[in-house]
């Protein structure tokens, strides 16, 4: 039972994401801190307020990590097909080391 | 980015750089925003030479100066949104005596900190002082008023000496204004003697030559004048 929970916490906390949730991840953080940043400048740059901008950019740095380090389901959409267990060889056959072997 | 760990140092990595390329453009924004800082008045009003101890543990007595003046600058335009503080000082300066080779004499006779609204928590005042200081800004975020000084017959806050012990009757004095703008994030500068760009030099930053007075010869010279020691 504890094995249990305990894997479930483990799940969420890893935090796994299929490849194209990853590369969406990696997307998303680029552009949303790029854009966070250029808009803080500016910001602060009209406003002429420099305490106004460093909040803006840390605000919008943490709206950032809340889109892109949980593992939300919109990043498992495309998940990896696995071939099913036993199906993909044909072990009848098989001869390892046939020099040996005679 | 396949684990949330990864993800969240991937993205503090990119954090940290936007921050540093944000900072950049800040320290560069200075540059753009013109300064053209000018001294109208700055004169001596009362000029005094004592022979005593200068400090309250100075263990030798000499004599030293107090030189009282009046100063109207305005220092607004070094005010940006990049700025922290403007530390602003007024030095006496005078040429050494042929013996003494090519030295420009400098001392610094008072200076002052003044900060920029955003920087008012990190001011050295009391809470009664800081809410009447922020009061002044009255909610704007820059306040370049901030940088206009009028000071009038204003005591120095520092005596000065010379290393001979002697500055009784020195010729050829005079008081500059210095001042060095501290920003946020970017170059630290102080007043230039060129022009730079937008950045202007200080205008009207010398005084007038002046002669410090002789000691005064009164009978009944106690040691430190205004100080508690013992003769």
């Amino acid at each position: 039972m504890a094995d249990q929970i305990l894997d479930q916490i483990r799940t969420a906390v890893e935090g796994q994401i299929d490849f194209e949730g990853q590369k969406l991840a990696e997307l998303i953080a680029n552009v949303a801190l790029s854009l966070v940043g250029a808009i803080a400048f500016f910001v602060g740059y009209l406003l002429q307020d420099i305490k106004l901008a460093v909040w803006t950019a840390l605000g919008g740095t943490a709206l950032t990590f809340l889109v892109v380090v949980p593992a939300w389901p919109f990043y498992n959409q495309n998940p990896v097909k696995w071939l099913s267990a036993g199906k993909a060889l044909d072990l009848s056959n098989l001869v390892v080391n046939e020099k040996a072997a005679r | 980015m396949y684990s949330s760990l990864v993800r969240l140092q991937n993205t503090f990595g990119f954090f940290t750089t936007v921050a540093f390329v944000i900072a950049a453009f800040i320290a560069a924004s200075d540059f753009a925003s013109p300064r053209a800082p000018s001294v109208a008045t700055l004169k001596t009003t009362s000029l005094q030479v004592v022979r005593g101890r200068p400090h309250y543990y100075s263990s030798k007595k000499e004599e030293y100066a107090i030189i009282k003046f009046s100063l109207d600058a305005n220092l607004s335009s070094l005010f940006t949104w990049n700025t922290k503080q403007v530390f602003v000082y007024v030095t006496a300066e005078w040429p050494s005596s042929g013996a003494e080779g090519n030295a420009t004499n400098q001392a610094v006779i008072w200076d002052t900190i003044i900060t920029a609204p955003s920087a008012d928590h990190l001011s050295n005042l009391g809470p009664a002082s800081l809410k009447k200081l922020r009061k002044s800004a009255a909610g704007k975020s820059i306040d370049p008023s901030r940088g206009l000084i009028s000071l009038k017959n204003q005591k120095p806050k520092y005596q000065i000496t010379h290393p001979s012990g002697k500055i009784a009757e020195t010729q050829d004095v005079r008081l500059r204004l210095h001042y060095n703008v501290q920003p946020w994030v970017g170059v630290l500068a102080w007043n230039q003697n060129v022009d730079y760009g937008r950045w202007k030099r200080l205008k009207g930053d010398l005084s007038k030559k002046f002669a410090l007075p002789a000691l005064k010869t009164k009978a009944a010279t106690t040691g430190a004048a205004g100080t508690g020691t013992k003769a």
